[in-house]
């Protein structure tokens, strides 16, 4: 039969930009300008930067296993019992992301748009939709987020024309006034905001290019469109906004979408959420399927069950995600994400790469 | 079975095998010492064949072998009566010499056919106008003549215990991959059924997911489109008894292909081709757009829309959804009619489903007027689609999106939109995708558009061809 497992680089930097971006677009910078205020686009910036060096740090590890994906070669880097513990540690953080990005974008709905349809309709509907896409191969995934990337880009769209227009780009000014040091504590919330990367841990395998090289330039693509991306927004809220006005606004996003004049739609925020729940889709399904395909690895022969496992996990955010219609629960449980972010998709990947250099040879290429 | 040496004997043993049927006879004559016996089905031959090219020659010349004597160019000899009998069915004649067991079988049919006529179903405005028939020699006649190489492959199979229906898969040696016609070969080998309709059966019998409703196969009754496709490495299956040719494996691009497109400037060849893919978003998701917006987010819509929107809406009764629901309904029970509807009475439809329905409706505040200017918008927009499967599925599609949209508004046609291109997504056939992104490298030149002829290098993606390339460069002068 023909074989189709494999992902072009094209479809991989689709893959890493629309995992990356999710719902804090509608936040940015709100959490990064906490000590950098106006200067928090350089915090973002420099976020972006930090993401750059994992992913060098993660293609490294991939390019010395290339032939098999992180759950596979987990227990040649870091030995069996340690390596299953490691695994269902990345599927749990894969499902608490997914959980955590479809709870947070419900909650957005919840007060922008539906606001009185109940939260476990529109919550279930998501979750089941992210399930049934997560549940397909790695292919028709990647398919799906290429369809998506169009969607996305009619959002930049929606984003650069609504952001440029009235303003003060004084608001900018002047730069860098709030110390280096102010910008780099910042720099760390905006860490999570680039998460996604590191889904080449799985899908490093798959990838069907001609060298390696062409698979870290499609990632250092997507982490550029993505940093450039925040960045501009970033930029486009500190225009539209004063210092003291973004320390008031959680949402500033909307706001801006939500002044615009356009005579064909009135109000392009409800717009441009509706279109949103795509791209954060993207990383709800992406991180179901990766926290699946994690799981799968964690016996010694591989469960081969992959649409069973993704409906487990998905009813299982399901059930988790009824208690988060309350916000108070959400944001504590965001803080604590945070950490375990730092520590999965930062700390892990490095030290998995020490491990597996100390030890010597990587798995041999074929 | 073996036949045996006398006629008489072997009269009675066809006769059990045909369990007496009354079409079957038998004629003898006598030539000098030698006697014949010809048995045939008088419903199947050709009698003027059979007089002069048969008897007379046998008549004539008494001392040579009736293989010498009969100047008919298809003819097998046998001994065995199972293989006489599956003859008869085909129309052949059957000649025996009294004392000898070997049975001569003439190909002797009577070919009633229809002429080539013109698509009835994929009209076109420029290009050839000649339609696959019901008869598959005349079909595979009509191809060999469209693409005269040795490289086109012919290859039959016989499909049904009881109907023994002739089929043919065609496809182009050197372009087809060869995993595909093997594992086609499994599937039609592997069929095992009484008879066969085809396009219905076959296409059902193939598929891989039964429970989608996009068309995972082509069906056409145009040659020439049956040879564009041919050319881009997919193999064809012809039925005798059908007109209509399959083609597989297709993406789900092509079914917004005609062969207009490649008639006229690939301007205007691509700006159609958009504005066909466009109609097919519009008729599937339209009704849901338009409840969603009614019921949910009317916020959206700027504020005068909005005062027209609500000024007709001002006094119907009913909810959106289920103004949309029923209009939908009624459009389907309107087109179901107008197929069904015998042609001489099929202007009452007109009369009933234009005046009654679309003005009465409206004015007795059943229905407001911008669901009616919605439903017949998504109508139009359906029938764009140039393949009938298509555009049926396209019909069923936008109730999943009402309901979603009533449930959600935006957000749940949103998740509708999701749901279907992740299912587009998941289809297979013959492992091969059915849905790829039209946006990515040269794919999007035969797909969202329809590039110009000289920058159509490279074949469909689709078909997984071994050899890529169609041609360097096509128009061999330099500017």
């Amino acid at each position: 039969m023909i074989h189709l497992k494999q992902l072009s680089t094209q479809q991989l930097t689709c893959l890493v930009i629309l995992t990356q971006v999710g719902v804090h677009v509608l936040s940015i910078p709100f959490n990064e300008s906490r000590h950098s205020g106006h200067d928090a686009w350089m915090s973002i910036l420099f976020g972006g930067v930090v993401a750059q060096a994992v992913i060098v740090i993660i293609y490294w590890l991939g390019k010395r296993h290339p032939n098999q994906s992180l759950p596979q070669y987990m227990g040649v880097v870091v030995g069996k019992p340690i390596g299953v513990l490691v695994n269902l540690l990345f599927a749990a953080y894969c499902a608490e992301s997914c959980l955590l990005v479809t709870v947070s974008y419900t909650d957005v709905i919840e007060r922008w748009l539906l606001v009185t349809t109940p939260w476990y309709v529109i919550l279930g509907l998501s979750i089941a939709i992210a399930a049934y896409i997560a549940s397909s191969p790695l292919r028709s995934i990647a398919v799906v987020t290429q369809s998506i990337m169009f969607m996305f880009l009619v959002c930049v769209v929606i984003v650069l024309t609504s952001g440029t227009g009235q303003g003060d780009y004084r608001h900018l000014l002047p730069i860098g006034t709030h110390g280096i040091g102010a910008i780099i504590r910042d720099s760390i919330p905006a860490l999570w905001l680039y998460a996604g990367y590191e889904l080449l841990l799985y899908v490093f395998p798959f990838v069907k290019s001609h060298r390696h090289k062409d698979i870290v330039i499609a990632m250092t693509i997507a982490n550029g469109v993505t940093t450039l991306f925040y960045v501009v927004l970033s930029m486009l809220v500190t225009y539209k906004f004063s210092e003291s006005q973004i320390n008031t606004i959680a949402e500033p996003l909307v706001f801006i979408l939500r002044q615009f004049n356009w005579p064909v739609v009135q109000s392009l925020d409800i717009l441009f959420i509706t279109i949103w729940l795509a791209v954060v889709a993207v990383t709800a399904y992406m991180y179901l399927f990766l926290s699946a395909r994690y799981l799968a690895h964690i016996f010694r022969n591989e469960i081969r069950k992959h649409t069973m496992l993704v409906w487990l996990l998905g009813g299982i955010c399901f059930i988790v995600g009824l208690w988060g219609e309350d916000r108070e629960k959400v944001i504590r449980f965001t803080v604590y994400h945070n950490y375990a972010t730092g520590i999965m998709v930062i700390i892990m990947p490095t030290l998995l790469l020490l491990i597996s250099l100390m030890r010597g040879r990587g798995s041999v290429v074929r | 079975m073996k036949s045996d040496r006398t006629v008489a004997n072997n009269t009675l043993s066809f006769q059990k095998l045909l369990s007496n049927s009354s079409d079957f006879q038998t004629s003898d004559l006598t030539a000098g010492e030698r006697q014949y016996r010809l048995y045939y089905l008088d419903t199947m031959i050709e009698f003027a064949i059979v007089r002069d090219h048969i008897i007379q020659p046998l008549l004539v010349h008494k001392d040579v072998s009736v293989r010498q004597a009969v100047p008919i160019l298809h003819v097998i000899e046998t001994e065995l009566l199972a293989e006489a009998t599956m003859a008869l069915m085909e129309g052949k004649t059957i000649v025996q010499v009294e004392g000898e067991a070997t049975l001569y079988l003439f190909g002797t049919a009577m070919n009633k056919e229809r002429s080539i006529n013109i698509p009835v179903n994929e009209r076109v405005l420029r290009g050839s106008n000649e339609a696959l028939i019901e008869n598959l020699d005349t079909n595979l006649n009509l191809m060999r003549k469209l693409i005269a190489t040795p490289d086109l492959v012919v290859r039959y199979y016989r499909i049904g215990r009881r109907s023994n229906t002739k089929i043919a898969i065609l496809y182009l040696k050197s372009i087809v991959n060869e995993d595909i016609v093997k594992e086609l070969d499994r599937r039609l080998v592997s069929i095992d059924i009484d008879y066969i309709e085809a396009p219905g059966f076959i296409q059902e019998l193939m598929d891989e997911k039964s429970f989608s409703l996009f068309p995972q196969m082509l069906v056409t009754e145009r040659p020439d489109r049956v040879r564009s496709y041919l050319m881009d490495g997919k193999v064809a299956i012809l039925t005798n008894g059908s007109p209509d040719g399959l083609i597989l494996p297709v993406s789900f691009w092509a079914f917004f292909q005609s062969p207009d497109d490649y008639q006229i400037n690939w301007l205007l060849g691509s700006t159609f081709r958009i504005l066909r893919i466009f109609c097919f978003i519009i008729a599937i998701s339209l009704p849901g757009a338009y409840v969603a917006m009614v019921t949910f987010d009317p916020r959206i819509l700027p504020f005068e829309i909005a005062l027209t929107l609500q000024s007709s809406m001002q006094f119907i009764a009913m909810p959106a959804v289920l103004e949309a629901v029923s209009m939908l309904l009624i459009l389907e029970i309107l087109r179901e009619a107008t197929i069904r509807l015998p042609s001489p009475i099929g202007q009452t439809i007109g009369v009933v489903g234009g005046i009654v329905i679309g003005t009465v409706v409206v004015q007795s505040n059943l229905v407001s007027n911008t669901m009616v200017v919605v439903v017949a918008f998504t109508g139009i927009a359906s029938f764009i689609i140039p393949s009938y499967e298509m555009s049926s599925a396209a019909r069923l599609l936008p109730y999943p999106f009402i309901f979603m949209s009533a449930i959600l508004g935006l957000i749940g046609l949103e998740l509708a939109y999701l749901f279907v291109l992740a299912h587009l997504s998941r289809l297979h056939m013959m492992g091969v995708p059915y849905f790829y992104t039209g946006l990515n490298g040269g794919s999007m030149r035969d797909t969202l558009i329809r590039a110009p002829i000289w920058r159509l290098r490279t074949r469909a993606k689709e078909s997984l061809t071994n050899n890529k390339v169609r041609i360097r460069n096509p128009r061999g002068w330099e500017k």
